[in-house]
C-alpha cells in the first residue's frame, strides 16, 4: 500500500501525453484522464462488444484488463491518482455473474475501502466508480465511458488538496 | 532489452483508421523494433512471425491487434513455436477499444501509441512462466448409488476405469427402485434400475466397481488428481463373498424393527432384505434391532436356518478404509421438504395422510402391502386428495419448483385408478408444471378423467387437513380456490389450456371435502448428508442447501473445487432421466479430465505466497472461492496449491503486506501499464 501521495500531476506542464487523448493541458476544453480497471471476463468482453458493435466512446479512457475485479488493490486506484488520473473506474461482472462466483462482491468490499481511502486523501468520492458491464453490454460499456468523461470533466482537473 | 512489436493493419480495419507511421514514430525507442503487416493471426501471417523472431531474437513481444480474449492463445502458440516463452507477450487491443471506436484518425494514432507504450513498460516485467505437470490417480469415487451414481460408475467402468462405488445404505438403486411404475413412461421402477444394478454387480465391467454399501466418507484429503478418502463401512454382519442370498435366515428371526425404506409405514425383520429383489442380494442385521446383537438374548436363529456355515457373523465390526482417487462423483440424492413445518397439512398428526414416497411405496409391490393401496384401516381408498406443491414455489418454506412433483402426483392419479377403478381425486394444486416432450400425457389423461378434478389455492396456509367423522377433510379457505379447469372442459371436447403458474383461475367459494387417503407432494431438498459431505468436499452448496456448481448453465456437473463432480439431486430436483444423464455427464467430465498417459497440466497463471514475507495473517483464506488457500501447518503460513487456484489474484489484492504473487498480473506488472497509460 502507498503510504502517501504526491500531488497529482494532472496538470503538469509539458506531460508527454497529447491532449487528444486527455491530458489538462488544453485549456479551452478539459479532457480528463480516466483509467478504467476492467475483469476480462465481463467488463473487458463488453468493451470488446462496443468495439465489435462500433459504438463509439471517448478517447478518454485508458484500460488496464485485470482476470478479476477482486484483483483491483487499493493501492492501484491511488497510484492511479497519484500519477495524474481525474478519474478511475473499476468494472466488474454483474452480481451472480463473475467467472470467479462471487470475487466481484469481495472488489465491492474492498471499493469502500477505496472511497474511504480517497477520502482521507482529499480525493472527492464522485471521480471514482464501481460499476457493472457484461460480457454482452457494449453500449452499456460506452454509455459509461461516455456518462463518466463527462462528469470528471465538469469536476475539472484533479488537483492537489491545499497543503 | 529487445522488444518486437508486430502491429496488425488488419486489412484496413486498423490501417484504416489511424496512421500507422504515426504509431510507429511515437512507440520508437532504444530497443524496440515496428514491424506492421496485414492479419499476423492467419496462418502465413503467424509464419512470418515465428521466422521474424528466430532472426531478430527479441527478448519480448508485444502484438498489436485485436482482443487478447480473441488471440492471446494464438500469438502465444506462435511464440512457443518460434523458441521463445509464451508468457514473454502482451497483446495491445486497437482494433476494438481503438480504431473501431474512435471516428478521429488523430486521437486513435494517439490512443493506439499510448497503449503499445504501455504495453512495452508492461512486456518488460513480464517472466518466463512454465506450465508444470502432476501425476494423476485414474480411479474415481462415486458417491450413492441412485440412478445419477449408477450411470457414473458404469460409465466409467465400461472407459476401463476403476470405480470405488459408496452407498450408505445396504442395497444399491436409489430411489426409483422403490417405485412401482415411473413417470412418464409408466416402467416399473426396478425393471428400469435392475439392469443396471446387476451390471454394476456381475456386468462386463463389474470387476472395474468395488461396491462398498453401508458406507460413508469421513474424512477427504489432497485435491484434483490425488485425493486420499477415508470411509466408514458399517458392519453388515452377513458375509456378501459367501451369502447364497436364499434367505433361509429370515423366517426364523424373532425381532423386528421399523422399516426406513417404507417411511414408516411398514417393519422388517431385523435380519432382512431391504425388499424382494433388492441387490446386493444378501441379508443384513438392523443391530438396533437384532436381539443377540442387542445383548438382549442368546438368539442365533438366523444362524442356525443358514446352510452357509459362517456367512453370518455376528462379530462383524465396523472398518475405515482409506482409498486413492483422482477424481470424486457426488451422486448423493435428495430428500423430501419436511412437513412437520406445515402442521395444517396433518402429516403424523392425522390418520391416512402420507407423503409421495409413503405413497410409492403403498404402490409398490416390493413395498409394505405388497403393492396395494390400502388405508390404515386396511381398505382401498375411494376418496384421495393429492396436495402439490408442499413447500415449494413458498419463500416461507422453499422458494423453488422442484419440476417433478406433479408429473409424480398426475402418476399416482393413473396408479389409483388402475388398481380401484372410480375413485375420486382432488388435486390440490398452487401452480402446475409438467415439462419435457412426454411430462403433459399423464396430466392430460387425469385431466379427461370424469373422476378426476383439480382445485386451486394460492398459499399453503389456505388448506386444512384435519380428521372427521368417516374420513380426514381438506378445506380450502381460498379467497380464490377453484376449479383451475374443470373437467367439464376436457369432456367438451379438445384439450383445454394448460392451468399454468401464476394463471389466475376464476374465484370460487371455499370449499370442504372428505377423503380416505390424502398424499402430500413435497418438495424435493438436499439429502440429509448434503451438507456435511459438502464440508468434507470443500465443494460448497447455495442458497437453496443444494451442491452449487462451478457455473449453473455451462459447467453444471462441476462443483466449484476442481475434481469433484455432481450429478442428480443432490445438486438440484430433478427427475430419474435427468439424474442418470448426469451420472453420465459427471463420468464424461471425469475421462476429460483424467486421461490415461496423460499427466495434469498446472496453468502458470496462479498465486503463490511469499512464506518469507507472510505474517499467517490468513485473511486471503476466505476470500478464494476455490479453497486453493490453506494454513501451512508447520510454519502457520498461507500456501496455495497450484491445481486448485484459477487465477482470479483477489487473493493477491486482498494480501495487506503483499506477501501473494499473481503470476502474470503481479503489482509490478500492473502498475508499470498503470504508468504507461498516464504518461
Amino acid at each position: 500500500m502507498s503510504t502517501g501521495l504526491k500531488a497529482p500531476q494532472a496538470t503538469a506542464a509539458g506531460a508527454p501525453a497529447p491532449s487528444s487523448v486527455g491530458g489538462a493541458d488544453d485549456a479551452a476544453v478539459f479532457e480528463p484522464k480516466i483509467v478504467a480497471f476492467l475483469c476480462n471476463w465481463c467488463a473487458y468482453a463488453g468493451a470488446d462488444k462496443a468495439g465489435a458493435a462500433q459504438v463509439p466512446f471517448p478517447p478518454n479512457v485508458r484500460e488496464i484488463r485485470v482476470m478479476c475485479s477482486g484483483r483491483v488493490d487499493p493501492q492501484f486506484v491511488l497510484s492511479a491518482f497519484e500519477q495524474g488520473a481525474d478519474g478511475v473506474l473499476i468494472l466488474g461482472c454483474h452480481p451472480g455473474d463473475c467467472h470467479y462466483k462471487e470475487q466481484n462482491y469481495r472488489a465491492i468490499q474492498r471499493f469502500r475501502i477505496v472511497l474511504a481511502l480517497l477520502e482521507q486523501f482529499g480525493i472527492p468520492a464522485e471521480r471514482c466508480r464501481f460499476d457493472y458491464v457484461s460480457a454482452a453490454e457494449g453500449e452499456r460499456f460506452a454509455k459509461l465511458i461516455t456518462e463518466t468523461t463527462a462528469a470528471i470533466r465538469a469536476l475539472g482537473p484533479l488537483r492537489a488538496p491545499a497543503q | 532489452m529487445k522488444i518486437g512489436i508486430y502491429f496488425c493493419k488488419c486489412g484496413g480495419n486498423v490501417s484504416g483508421k489511424l496512421d500507422v507511421a504515426g504509431v510507429r514514430q511515437r512507440v520508437a525507442q532504444e530497443g524496440v523494433y515496428f514491424k506492421d503487416m496485414d492479419f499476423p493471426c492467419s496462418e502465413a501471417g503467424q509464419e512470418s512471425i515465428v521466422q521474424d523472431i528466430k532472426a531478430e531474437k527479441p527478448d519480448r513481444v508485444v502484438v498489436a491487434g485485436c482482443s487478447p480474449r480473441e488471440h492471446e492463445n494464438t500469438f502465444r502458440g506462435v511464440l512457443e513455436r518460434a523458441g521463445m516463452n509464451p508468457y514473454l507477450l502482451q497483446l495491445v487491443n486497437i482494433r476494438e477499444h481503438v480504431a473501431w471506436v474512435l471516428s478521429d484518425p488523430r486521437q486513435a494514432t494517439e490512443k493506439a501509441a499510448l497503449y503499445i507504450r504501455a504495453a512495452i513498460e508492461r512486456v518488460k516485467l513480464q517472466e518466463p512462466l512454465q506450465k508444470t505437470t502432476l501425476d494423476v490417480n485414474l480411479r474415481t469415487l462415486v458417491l450413492g448409488s441412485g440412478p445419477a451414481g449408477l450411470k457414473a460408475a458404469l460409465t466409467l467402468a465400461e472407459a476401463g476405469r476403476e470405480v470405488v462405488l459408496v452407498e450408505k445404505r445396504p442395497t444399491i438403486g436409489g430411489w426409483p427402485v422403490l417405485f412401482d411404475e415411473v413417470f412418464p413412461s409408466l416402467e416399473c421402477g426396478p425393471c428400469v434400475l435392475e439392469p443396471l444394478m446387476g451390471e454394476v454387480l456381475q456386468g462386463p465391467h463389474a470387476e472395474k466397481i468395488e461396491l462398498l454399501t453401508l458406507s460413508q466418507v469421513t474424512e477427504v484429503l489432497g485435491y484434483y488428481g490425488n485425493f486420499k478418502v477415508k470411509i466408514h463401512k458399517l458392519p453388515r454382519y452377513v458375509d456378501t463373498r459367501t451369502c447364497i442370498g436364499c434367505g433361509m435366515c429370515l423366517a426364523g428371526c424373532p425381532a423386528s424393527g421399523p422399516d426406513p425404506l417404507s417411511f414408516g409405514l411398514g417393519e422388517r425383520k431385523a435380519i432382512a432384505l431391504a425388499f424382494v429383489g433388492s441387490l446386493p442380494n444378501v441379508p443384513f442385521i438392523d443391530p438396533a434391532a437384532c436381539l443377540r446383537l442387542n445383548g438382549r438374548q442368546e438368539c442365533a436363529l438366523c444362524q442356525a436356518s443358514c446352510p452357509i456355515e459362517g456367512a453370518i457373523n455376528f462379530n462383524d465390526g465396523a472398518q475405515d478404509l482409506e482409498r486413492e482417487v483422482g477424481a470424486i462423483v457426488a451422486a448423493t440424492g435428495g430428500a423430501l421438504y419436511d412437513c412437520a413445518r406445515l402442521p395444517n397439512l396433518g402429516l403424523g398428526r392425522v390418520r391416512n395422510v402420507v407423503h409421495s414416497l409413503q405413497f410409492e411405496r403403498l404402490a409398490s409391490p416390493n413395498g409394505p402391502t405388497g403393492g396395494k393401496l390400502l388405508t390404515a384401516e386396511g381398505h382401498p381408498p375411494k376418496r384421495v386428495a393429492i396436495i402439490h406443491c408442499v413447500g415449494s414455489l413458498d419463500s416461507g418454506h422453499r422458494p423453488y419448483c422442484s419440476a417433478v412433483c406433479c408429473a409424480s402426483a398426475f402418476k399416482f392419479n393413473r396408479l389409483i385408478q388402475e388398481q380401484t377403478p372410480g375413485t375420486e381425486i382432488t388435486h390440490y394444486w398452487k401452480g402446475l408444471c409438467v415439462p419435457g416432450k412426454r411430462g403433459h400425457t399423464l396430466y392430460e389423461e387425469a385431466l379427461h378423467d370424469p373422476r378426476t378434478r383439480l382445485v386451486h389455492y394460492t398459499d399453503i396456509s389456505q388448506l386444512d387437513v384435519a380428521n372427521a367423522a368417516g374420513g380426514v377433510a381438506v378445506r380450502c379457505s381460498a379467497g380464490n380456490g377453484s376449479a383451475g379447469v374443470p373437467p367439464a372442459q376436457a369432456k367438451a371436447g379438445g384439450t383445454p389450456a394448460l392451468p399454468v403458474l401464476g394463471g389466475a383461475p376464476a374465484p370460487q367459494k371455499p370449499e370442504a371435502a372428505l377423503f380416505d387417503l390424502v398424499v402430500l407432494c413435497p418438495a424435493l431438498v438436499p439429502g440429509p448428508d448434503t451438507a456435511q459431505l459438502a464440508r468434507l468436499l470443500e465443494a460448497g452448496t447455495d442458497r437453496t442447501g443444494f451442491f452449487e456448481e462451478r457455473h449453473g448453465l455451462v459447467q453444471s456437473s462441476k462443483a466449484k473445487v476442481r475434481g469433484v463432480y455432481l450429478s442428480g439431486t443432490c445438486r438440484a430436483p430433478m427427475n430419474i432421466q435427468e439424474a442418470a444423464t448426469e451420472g453420465e455427464a459427471a463420468a464424461g467430465n471425469v475421462l476429460a479430465a483424467l486421461v490415461a498417459g496423460r499427466k495434469l497440466e498446472i496453468e502458470p497463471v496462479v498465486a503463490s505466497v511469499d512464506a518469507e514475507r507472510c505474517s499467517g495473517c490468513m485473511c486471503c483464506v476466505p476470500v478464494c472461492p476455490y479453497k486453493a488457500i490453506r494454513r501451512e501447518p508447520e510454519k502457520g503460513k498461507a500456501e496455495i496449491n497450484a491445481v486448485l487456484c484459477s487465477g482470479c489474484g483477489t487473493c493477491v489484492a486482498s494480501c495487506p503486506i503483499g506477501a501473494i504473487r499473481g503470476a502474470h498480473f503481479t503489482n509490478a506488472q500492473i502498475m508499470a501499464e498503470l504508468k504507461g497509460v498516464l504518461a
